[in-house]
């Protein structure tokens, strides 16, 4: 279970599915938990889930699209949860785009970024050579300071992005949280997983009805 | 820092195999090969050096993946990184005459290059089988019996083998979908596992395609999925035909239908198979059905193999048996350790003379030997470490007892 932001839309969304998840409402610090039923959750950072999932630490998880496509994490993903809705954007100071300028005169934009491959992946496809400086916090500084041309960051509000001037010049790719397993859990627990999964997209598929 | 000054370094995705897993990879591979000399099946040997043409006859982007060199002509050549080409294109170039069917099996290492950015593996220790000549429900029924063999032979209990069908799968992107892009699109999805991708992109067709990689279970999915998507019927009966041929063996508990199953090798073309085991996320054998590859190299036979990955499958061993077992032999100590020792050897007991009484025991501690023998009196105990019980005393002299 990812803990922060998508960690409240997990918790509802298991618990309409029918899994007692109400030990993870309030974990305190710690990080591996037994609900009464015997089911046993890690929680760990969003970007670790995939990794916990893939080595068979834990059979399924919860992860956004965002930190899947970075890691390249080889595991099943099986459900699209739709929440925790985000885009991967470009994003420069506002005002005119500074980008042409900086290839026109520089021959290379430089971007910071807390995900070098989807920034990489993004520069590629687009044909234009890039620099891509990993940051690990506050990215939106990074243009603000001239430190890059512009940033490669997750947007979901876009109210950070306003506050500090800055702008989305393009949407990389959107990201929701997933359903994920592990490629053996997959094969060796296939009921299981298969009626989490049917339970999952039944609560899921009624979300978007209503 | 230059290599050379850190000799504990090595090249990206290479390691060392130390005596205890050297031993257990061993043992695990010598149960394969009797089984699979069993089955008749006959070794064969591939190099380790092939063209890198002839890689990329087979698989497009093969090359892409593998360490590459060159020859004094100056044309390229890879370390395999497969198995089943190599022995595609020696049956096909070699065993032209057999009158097949052809059944052989090897075990051998592929190399592919480590994924940047991810710990993976640059050498795949692999046992492979080959059925070729033959087609049909019997022939991939004997497939799948002679891998669930396999495994069980090396120790293994609690694996699954899922089976899927690329023609399954070709006949329902054939039916539904316009264009090789969009074909191509779903192939990537399903060899992802990213169900969520494939769904998306067959959305607005029919469900039962959006379904398909979902699908699994007994052999009543595949008359369900016959009924939904008609041009997959005929698939779907020889699936099921094989997977009948499987009734009442050992392997019948063992293997069960995954629609979803697709190989990024884009050679396989009739039944596909992966195998699970608790502890290892990685597949422990994975192979299926090739009948257009020998076409590739030679005169066309369809053909049906599978391929044991022996690192992955070791772990699981580990994962089933817990912490290491005791090694079946003896340190004997004291100054009379070489002759005691040749005794014990001719019985069949390995052992290892230490004259040095003082280091016997941490030596037989480090190696993990089950037994310790010492001197006592005019001849030697021989104790099992764990227990302390005394299995037997020799006198050099005297023919001794069989050990356990």
């Amino acid at each position: 279970m990812p803990r922060g932001a998508l960690l409240d839309g997990s918790v509802d969304l298991l618990e309409r599915a029918g899994v007692d998840a109400a030990v993870l409402r309030d974990p305190g610090r710690r990080l591996a938990l037994e609900a009464p039923d015997g089911t046993a959750f890690i929680t760990t950072r969003p970007s670790d889930v995939a990794t916990y999932v893939e080595a068979g630490a834990a059979d399924v998880g919860i992860a956004g699209r965002d930190v899947l496509l970075e890691y390249g994490a080889d595991v099943y993903e099986l459900l699209d949860l739709r929440f925790g809705g985000c885009r991967m954007s470009y994003c420069t100071k506002a005002g005119p785009d500074p980008t042409p300028e900086a290839v026109e005169r520089l021959g290379v934009v430089r971007v910071a970024t807390k995900y070098p491959r989807a920034a990489h992946g993004y520069f590629a496809g687009v044909g234009r050579q890039v620099e891509v400086v990993k940051v690990n916090g506050s990215v939106e500084l990074a243009a603000l300071v001239g430190l890059a041309t512009g940033i490669v960051d997750l947007v979901a509000t876009g109210t950070t992005l306003r506050e500090n001037g800055l702008v989305e010049r393009d949407v990389i790719f959107e990201s929701t949280a997933r359903l994920i397993a592990n490629r053996a859990s997959y094969t060796l627990r296939a009921e299981e997983i298969d009626a989490m999964v049917a339970s999952m997209r039944a609560v899921v598929d009624e979300g978007v009805g209503e | 820092m230059n290599p050379a000054d850190a000799p504990a370094r090595l090249p990206t995705g290479a390691r060392d195999v130390l005596p205890t897993e050297a031993a257990e990879l061993r043992d695990a591979e010598d149960a394969l090969r009797r089984v699979l000399r069993l089955n008749g099946y006959r070794e064969v040997r591939t190099p380790t050096l092939e063209y890198g043409e002839a890689i990329e006859r087979a698989a497009a982007r093969g090359v892409d993946e593998a360490y590459r060199l060159f020859d004094a002509d100056g044309r390229v050549l890879v370390l395999r990184p497969d198995l089943t080409i190599p022995a595609a294109r020696m049956i096909a170039t070699r065993m032209a005459d057999h009158p097949g069917p052809i059944r052989v099996f090897y075990t051998g290492s592929a190399f592919r290059l480590p994924q940047p950015g991810r710990p993976r593996l640059s050498e795949h220790r692999q046992a492979g089988a080959e059925l070729v000549g033959a087609t049909g429900p019997e022939a991939d029924a004997e497939l799948l019996e002679l891998l669930c063999a396999c495994l069980r032979a090396a120790g293994l209990e609690r694996f699954r083998v899922a089976v899927g069908s690329a023609a399954v799968m070709n006949a329902a992107l054939d039916a539904y979908m316009d264009g090789d892009d969009a074909r191509r699109r779903l192939r990537a999805a399903a060899a992802a596992r990213d169900h969520v991708a494939w769904a998306a992109s067959a959305r607005g067709l029919d469900p039962a395609l959006g379904a398909l990689p979902t699908r699994r279970g007994g052999r009543g999915v595949l008359e369900d999925v016959a009924r939904e998507i008609p041009a997959a019927a005929d698939a779907c009966a020889a699936l099921s035909r094989t997977l009948e041929r499987l009734d009442g063996t050992p392997a019948a508990d063992s293997v069960g239908v995954d629609l979803g199953i697709a190989h990024d090798r884009s050679y396989y073309d009739g039944v596909v198979l992966e195998a699970y085991a608790p502890g290892v996320g990685a597949p422990i054998a994975r192979g299926g059905r090739y009948d257009a590859l020998a076409g590739r190299f030679g005169a066309p036979r369809p053909a049906i193999g599978f391929g044991i990955e022996l690192d992955p499958m070791h772990r699981a061993l580990a994962a089933a048996v817990g912490p290491r077992p005791v090694a079946r032999g003896a340190v004997v100590a004291g100054p009379g350790a070489h002759d005691a020792a040749q005794a014990l050897r001719a019985t069949g007991l390995p052992a290892v003379a230490c004259a040095d009484a003082g280091r016997a025991a941490a030596l037989a501690d480090v190696e993990g030997w089950r037994f310790l023998a010492v001197p006592h009196g005019d001849a030697y105990d021989v104790r099992d470490r764990a227990t302390g019980r005394r299995f037997a005393s020799i006198r050099l002299q005297e023919d001794l007892p069989s050990l356990p």
